[in-house]
């Protein structure tokens, strides 16, 4: 049997919310070591989740405004109203480009990318640089980073933070939904029409994400997020979740 | 012995209670992906009244919680494939959605010592509404009271740190400095007292 004690720890202090950005990393790793199957870890998640949702009901409800119900529920509808229109909008600007099998050409891949601006959103790039730059131990920091936020359909912010002309960066997340049974999100660098691979992920059971991109970024142009097997892809073989322009030199 | 039984019998009733009323939210979700807004309905009107007093509790500015609680909920209605039943139940689900948006709301909008600084000095923050009365009486106050006692049972050294990370939303390193205890430490009571719910929470939660 393997040894838990420190995913314990790690797990229930998430659970809390209160877990610094290295300590999330180092979850990561230890999870990602026990494997997407391990049974003590997701047992664990599992347990430590309903200690703290059940700490919600230790505070006396409050009462809800008549109103909030029926105000969420026409926001659900606008929502979806959007989806399907952009999913119409896709259609139309993908045509027929899937090949048999369901794998995606990669002209189909890069198209959405085409459509992608950059943006930085404040608050999403506070948070990130402030992630970034916590470290006590200095192994987080970044000199001078660059923090670019994820456009995409998926739910949930993502930005990256690196620093132009160096390897490496970081890719932070929160609200981020569990990507399907039997797969990750893989992270892959773009430059031209050419995707590199980079790490595949998953996010915190919380949807929060805080890993490191090893690699070198020069000559990238683009950073793309795709849902891929757990085994991870060489090439994409599906459409982007989300994508980032950067400019890394 | 036959005060031993009647616990008994509470908590084995409880604990059926608890898995049906797991079960149904687990419909709810099934629904909910189905498109059903009756569903959503439910949903709503079980977990809102908590999910807002977390929040309220979090960002202590009830417009704030509001925009949060419809923000989880809105992400349930656009993902519900998300939820896994695997990593714990939906209220569970729930309640971390509208914990992480709160406490990420307060890490972005100012320091975490001036939130608390302020909240400190302007207490109570969040007006008493005559209508949260009827919300505690319709809710669920078995597990009310037994979350709350076992709250209580935690030696105190335990609880400070749990309820500083949970509800004011501090991180490990901020309470380690708060406090000025090693992180170590910090970290190791927050395990035990974890533990210790754990526990205590197995014949209620579900």
């Amino acid at each position: 049997m393997r040894e838990h004690a420190r995913i314990e720890e790690l797990i229930a202090i998430r659970s809390l919310g209160g877990l610094d950005p290295q300590d999330q990393a180092s979850l990561t790793e230890e999870m990602a070591s026990h494997g997407p199957d391990c049974a003590e870890c997701l047992r664990l998640e599992a347990d430590y989740a309903e200690v703290a949702g059940g700490l919600a009901l230790a505070l006396d409800p409050v009462a809800v405004r008549s109103e909030l119900l029926e105000e969420t529920v026409a926001r659900l509808h606008g929502a979806s109203d959007v989806e399907d229109r952009a999913v119409e909008d896709r259609a139309v600007e993908g045509g027929a480009a899937d090949e048999p099998g369901g794998r995606r050409s990669r002209g189909s891949f890069l198209r959405p990318l085409v459509a992608v601006a950059a943006a930085l959103v404040l608050f999403v790039g506070g948070w990130a640089i402030g992630a970034a730059t916590s470290g006590d131990d200095g192994t987080t920091a970044l000199e001078d980073p660059t923090v670019v936020a994820f456009q995409g359909d998926a739910e949930g912010s993502l930005a990256v933070a690196y620093t132009p002309g160096e390897p490496g960066a970081y890719l932070l997340g929160s609200g981020l939904s569990t990507p399907p049974a039997g797969s990750v999100y893989q992270a892959w660098m773009i430059s031209g029409e050419v995707p590199t691979p980079g790490p595949c992920f998953v996010p915190s059971s919380d949807g929060s994400l805080f890993t490191f991109v090893d690699g070198e970024l020069a000559g990238a142009d683009v950073m793309a997020v795709t849902v891929e097997p757990a085994a991870c892809s060489t090439m994409p073989t599906t459409t982007p979740v989300f994508v980032a322009e950067i400019q890394t030199v | 012995m036959l005060v031993a039984e009647s616990h008994a019998h509470t908590n084995r009733d409880a604990g059926v209670a608890v898995e049906l009323s797991g079960a149904r939210d687990r419909e709810l979700v099934h629904r909910i992906g189905r498109g059903d807004d009756e569903a959503f309905r439910d949903l709503f009107g079980r977990y809102a009244p908590s999910a807002l007093a977390l929040a309220r509790r979090i960002v202590r500015q009830p417009f704030l919680a509001e925009e949060i609680v419809q923000e989880a909920y809105l992400a349930v209605w656009r993902n519900p494939s998300a939820y896994d039943q695997r990593r714990g139940s939906v209220r569970a689900w729930l309640m971390g959605m509208v914990h992480h948006r709160a406490v990420d709301a307060v890490r972005r909008e100012e320091t975490q010592r001036r939130r608390v600084e302020d909240a400190r000095a302007s207490d109570p923050i969040v007006v008493d509404d005559p209508a949260d009365e009827v919300a505690r009486e319709v809710d669920v106050p078995h597990e009310r009271r037994a979350i709350r006692a076992a709250l209580d049972e935690l030696p105190a050294e335990q609880r400070q740190v749990i309820e500083l990370m949970y509800f004011d939303g501090l991180s490990q390193s901020t309470i380690s400095e708060r406090l000025g205890l090693p992180l170590g430490t910090v970290k190791s009571r927050t395990l035990l007292g974890m533990r210790r719910l754990r526990a205590s929470m197995a014949g209620v939660e579900r």
